[in-house]
């Protein structure tokens, strides 16, 4: 693949970054196992920044990497960010799960990411027919926060409306509390409970999360009606007004659960009641972690 | 053991396939196939042949849960006062499948059978797999155009082998040929035989010429020697230990034995398990024999590659190449398995 300009200011700020040992790793991506994939790279040699890469197929959050105790060890760590997968970055900090100081990001501007089961099939354009529903209603084509800043070589994303991104949480909102269990009950047939959705998720780093927890027992372990309604139910509450809108959690779903549905419309909820937004501020207290006596309480009766 | 069936072979035209399989339906069989759904294929029940996707390579999961359920009761007991009931959960599962068909699926995901088969009947025989193995008919077709994903040349199987199928059909124009390889695949072929030709041997074409791109026996000879190696933690610090790969492969076969239940009643189920969680080695003691995601991976490639294949005649691995494919951070299988032969 020829290399973009893009690709140019990337590798030389990871090659300076590395060679001046202000990270001892780098996180970012390079062209995976088809034309129409990235993958995540992790380069811990200045020679090695040759092959970094960034484009329309960069749809991994890299931010998920953080959590892991393996990543964590190298310390001071570099990573390349879109303006979605930042604000995990912000969320992190803001929850005590990493230091400011021990990482440095490498933001990219963004115009969209092609939705992965199309750019498997080969499409190669990015429009509001081919990315993922949190590109139409992105608000961080450039990160919030950066220490340095790649420019974008991709067009605007061209949003004629005609697509409506998350349209079905109109639905959802319109149907009776019966119609909506049927729904869901229907969407969480399919689970298998791999837990795939808690892996992908930058956000869910608890070393032992409670699905494990077992003396007692408190999510039932099976992968039928009650136990994928608890899991489901649990790990919507513990994103809500945490979740940053990335999306990996339903991109790594097996079965196809339109889990952004719950997140996207949990963060509407969050928004509108709070007047808060995850991941927008590092400065921010989490909405959960803080009382206003503004705050709404008309379910205290 | 039993007698060994002989091979049958027969015709049967693009139209009268569409009949049999309509008319199996109408006799009530429950036939499983690839079907589209959520923007992509599952093996799902059709209700008529139309509905059915012929053309995918492959479903995004294997059709493993009605070999091996997600979650599968294993016994219920209840209490009243001092009496205790214990239900056998195999009374349900008695008969399983009898009337359920594979059709549509491909030979990588047929021969994943018999190599579950093998594990659940290397000691304790599994009277749970083996009462859904014994009675489930499989229905495959020979791939024409396998993708950059699949391998299951190097497995030791091809595009076009009938090993695990019942029936494998190979497309040639407007009709298939059918290679009938048990008495299960007969007995299906029987419910409507006047829509079958008996061809012979020689008219079945031949399969093609596929080409390997790695030796796995290398793969194997470097996984004997190098049990300590850097490839694994540096390949595999992009694993997120999600689980996937497990999941959808058609021979990962672990499970966790779980309770549920209350004061009165209650049941003991297995759960499908992954060794790519974090808890799969974890020990009373809190000590972890395999720490980080390199461990774990390791231990795939392992079990896959060397530990299955010197108990048993096979691998563990037949080469579909959906954990490749469904794999959120684009870790390709293939690919490891090929670099491993190379540093061998």
């Amino acid at each position: 693949m020829a290399k973009t300009k893009t690709d140019e200011k990337l590798q030389k700020i990871a090659k300076d970054l590395l060679e001046s040992k202000e990270i001892s790793l780098l996180i970012g991506y390079a062209g995976g196992s088809n034309p129409g994939r990235m993958r995540p790279f992790f380069i811990t040699k200045p020679e090695e920044t040759e092959k970094l890469s960034f484009g329309k197929y960069a749809v991994q959050d890299l931010a998920v990497f953080l959590k892991k105790p393996e990543v964590k060890k190298f310390g001071k760590i570099g990573i390349v960010v879109k303006g979605c997968d930042e604000k995990a970055v912000n969320a992190l900090i803001q929850e005590f799960q990493i230091s400011r100081d021990d990482v440095k990001i490498i933001g990219v501007e963004c115009n969209g990411v092609i939705r992965q089961n199309l750019a498997d099939k080969g499409e190669t354009k990015v429009s509001e027919s081919t990315v993922y529903d949190k590109c139409l209603i992105c608000e961080e084509h450039t990160p919030v926060l950066y220490d340095f800043i790649v420019e974008s070589e991709e067009p605007e994303l061209a949003v004629s409306g005609n697509v409506k991104p998350y349209a079905d949480i109109e639905k959802l909102e319109a149907m009776s509390a019966v119609e909506k269990n049927a729904f869901w009950a229907k969407e969480f047939d399919k689970c298998i409970k791999c837990y795939a959705c808690r892996q992908a998720c930058p956000l869910c780093y608890c070393s032992r999360c409670i699905v494990e927890k077992n003396m007692p027992q408190w999510i039932d372990t099976n992968s039928e009606e009650t136990g994928n309604a608890q899991w489901n139910l649990i790990r919507a509450y513990h994103l809500s007004g945490r979740c940053i809108g990335c999306g990996e959690c339903e991109r790594a779903c097996p079965v196809n659960i339109p889990l952004m549905l719950i997140n996207e419309k949990m963060a509407r909820d969050v928004y509108k009641l709070f007047g808060y937004k995850s991941g927008k501020d590092i400065d921010a207290k989490p909405v959960f972690g803080v009382f206003a006596e503004s705050d709404f309480n008309d379910f205290i009766k | 053991m039993e007698e060994k069936f002989k091979e049958k072979y027969f015709e049967i035209s693009a139209e009268n396939l569409k009949r049999f399989i309509n008319e199996i339906i109408a006799d009530n069989y429950e036939v499983i196939a690839p079907a589209n759904k959520d923007g992509d294929v599952f093996y799902g029940r059709i209700n008529r042949f139309e509905d059915a996707n012929l053309d995918v390579l492959l479903p995004k999961m294997s059709y493993k849960e009605f070999l091996l359920p997600g979650t599968e009761t294993l016994f219920e007991y209840s209490f009243s006062g001092v009496e205790t009931g214990i239900k056998d959960g195999l009374e349900a599962v008695n008969g399983a499948n009898q009337k359920r068909i594979i059709f549509g699926g491909r030979p990588c995901d047929a021969g994943a059978g018999p190599i579950m088969e093998k594990v659940f009947n290397w000691d304790y025989k599994d009277e749970f797999f083996n009462e859904r193995f014994k009675n489930l008919t499989i229905v495959s077709i020979a791939c024409e155009k396998p993708d950059n994903y699949c391998f299951c040349t190097e497995m030791q199987l091809s595009p076009e082998s009938s090993y695990g199928s019942d029936i494998l059909l190979k497309k040639a124009g407007d009709k298939y040929f059918a290679t009938v390889t048990s008495e299960k695949g007969l007995n299906l072929v029987k419910l409507r035989q006047s829509l079958f030709n008996e061809a012979g041997n020689d008219k079945i074409p031949a399969d093609k010429d596929w080409k390997k791109i790695f030796e796995i026996e290398k793969t194997k000879s470097f996984l004997d020697k190098n049990f300590e190696h850097n490839y694994y933690q540096e390949r595999f610090l992009s694993c997120i230990g999600c689980g996937v790969c497990t999941y959808t492969c058609p021979t990962c076969h672990c499970f966790d034995i779980q309770d549920e239940g209350n004061l009165r009643e209650g049941r003991r189920i297995r759960n499908w398990d992954s060794c790519q969680f974090g808890i799969f080695t974890l020990h009373t003691s809190g000590h972890n024999p395999r720490v980080t995601q390199g461990d774990r991976y390791r231990q795939r490639l392992m079990h896959k590659f060397k530990i299955y294949s010197e108990k048993f005649d096979k691998y563990l691995c037949v080469g579909c190449g959906r954990c490749s494919r469904n794999c959120p951070e684009d870790i390709d299988i293939k690919e490891v398995a090929k670099d491993l032969a190379e540093l061998a």
